[in-house]
């Protein structure tokens, strides 16, 4: 759990609790636990920093609106990952259906990647190794997008989240049976359009 | 011939869900029988981590100021909820029993009038019986190391800029060698809380002269914080500390152990910086090591290089 990782010792059931009774500081204390890892879930799903900053304001806005109906039937992570990941299809779906070419900007210069603009960790200085992250970075994010929003997620919440597919199939209102074929399906497609990378 | 056996193809199609470990039992076992027997599908089961492994290195990690701005614009938001069930922020967070005094002064059309009289004979006495309040109130910061530190900035002036969560929040400023700015610093750079405010206060500190403290605090982030950005910086800010013993242990265990790439690249590329000797022998050890367990084809490469450089075997014997 995520409050382990943190290292801290908080209940987290009592901060839940003093939230629904209007505890304001409790609440930004969950926050605080959670907010991390759903700027970077959507972050990697929207690539854009401006849809992430609007997908973590929109989701922690609906856990406030709804905080009072949560009846501890799931781990308030399972709870608000599915509020995160239904904006985050939403969004990606929306995407689809225009065609956007989101994570592209024109400069004066030529198309610039969003993501490139993010301060993310990229240790690279080294000329061969740019070369060798660059181009497969380029064809990684040609796959993803061929990826089914449906897909797309199931892939991001095991590889980049490290969640296990039977906690995906709760978030995404699943089976863990029906996760793991999606994540088969996604993976399928990767390995037939990269196969002959490495 | 056995009826359970797979085909090449079928193996290959369950490389990435075995290396997830989402596969059953007898799944699994149906691949690693597959694989003792097949030579090409071995090969292609490394090619496969490789793979898997590129796509490690090109995870996001949201920038900590995003990260601030977000937080910032939620509050603020949060502010204009009108919400049934969820109050306002409790009256300490908003500033203390003045606010409440205010608060209860000001709520009701009725006391309104008496609540100005009392304003006004409040600021008079006050202005006489309050001591002086200067830029700084230096006793009550001999107390804040005892209090949370919730955001540090850097100015342009060269100032730095600490926000403190004490009875109610303030600014408290010095200069980067300040042992006051210091100690809220490497304080701050191990709130569990925020791992925007740990990488940002890393920043800082590794801006200036380094005491022990702070090359210890940065040993602790790398070795211990769950944040792979706060571990990039922590590793940034040990440069000037490549040489030393326990920094080389810690930078070979990141090596050896971080789950994140890019830190294993930025810990190889400063264990094996050439600082006018040579490079330090003491690595052949940790790269032999490393050889034998590493899936990224850049970090082989690499150790493979510095190793024929040294002219040392690239397996343990």
């Amino acid at each position: 759990m995520a409050l382990e990782k943190t290292g801290l010792q908080v209940d987290e059931a009592a901060l839940i609790r003093a939230a629904q009774q209007g505890d304001r500081d409790a609440f930004e204390q969950l926050v605080r636990v959670y907010d991390q890892s759903v700027l970077r879930l959507a972050m990697n799903l929207l690539r854009s920093p401006e849809d992430a900053r609007d997908a973590y304001q929109e989701a922690f806005l609906r856990v406030y609106r709804n905080l009072g109906n949560f009846r501890f039937d799931c781990s308030f992570h399972t709870w608000l990952y599915r509020i995160v990941t239904n904006l985050c299809l939403d969004q990606i779906r929306k995407r689809k259906v225009r065609k956007e070419e989101a994570a592209v900007l024109a400069t004066g210069e030529g198309p610039l990647d969003r993501m490139d603009m993010v301060a993310e960790q990229r240790a690279d200085t080294d000329p061969e190794r740019s070369l060798f992250s660059g181009q497969l970075r380029r064809r990684i994010k040609d796959v993803l997008e061929d990826l089914t929003p449906r897909e797309r997620m199931v892939f991001e919440l095991r590889h980049y989240q490290g969640l296990r597919l039977r906690r995906i199939g709760e978030i995404l209102g699943t089976s863990e049976e029906a996760a793991k074929n999606c994540l088969f399906r996604a993976t399928q497609k990767m390995r037939a359009a990269l196969g002959d990378f490495v | 011939m056995n009826n359970n056996a797979m085909t090449c193809a079928q193996a290959r199609g369950q490389f990435w869900l075995l290396q997830y470990g989402e596969l059953s039992f007898e799944e699994e076992e149906r691949v690693e029988t597959h694989l003792d027997g097949c030579a090409e599908c071995r090969a292609a089961r490394e090619r496969s981590k490789e793979l898997h492994a590129g796509f490690d290195s090109l995870a996001v990690e949201p920038a900590a100021s995003l990260l601030r701005e977000c937080r910032a614009n939620l509050t603020a938001r949060l502010d204009l909820e009108p919400l049934p069930g969820l109050k306002r922020r409790s009256p300490r967070a908003h500033g203390g029993w003045w606010e409440q005094f205010i608060e209860a002064l000001t709520s009701g059309f009725v006391l309104r009038p008496a609540g100005a009289v009392a304003l006004l004979a409040l600021g008079f006495v006050g202005a006489r019986l309050a001591p002086s309040i200067g830029p700084l109130a230096t006793a009550a910061i001999d107390e804040a190391g005892m209090s949370r530190v919730r955001d540090v900035q850097a100015a342009s002036d060269g100032q730095i800029h600490i926000i403190v969560d004490e009875t109610r929040q303030r600014t408290v400023s010095g200069t980067p060698g300040d042992p006051q700015i210091q100690t809220l610093l490497l304080n701050a750079a191990r709130d569990p809380n925020d791992p925007g405010l740990r990488e940002e206060s890393l920043v800082l500190l590794n801006k200036q002269a380094q005491p022990t403290e702070v090359r210890d605090a940065l040993v602790y982030a790398l070795r211990h914080d769950e944040n792979a950005g706060v571990r990039l910086k922590a590793i940034e800010g040990l440069k000037g500390f490549a040489k030393e013993p326990e920094v080389r242990g810690a930078l070979s265990e990141a090596l050896l152990g971080d789950a994140n790439p890019g830190v294993r690249m930025r810990a190889i590329d400063l264990l094996a910086a050439d600082s006018g000797g040579g490079v330090d022998r003491q690595i052949i050890g940790t790269l032999q090591e490393l050889m034998s367990r590493e899936n990224n084809a850049y970090l082989r490469q690499r150790s493979q290089r510095i190793l024929e450089t040294l002219n040392a075997s690239t397996e343990i014997y």
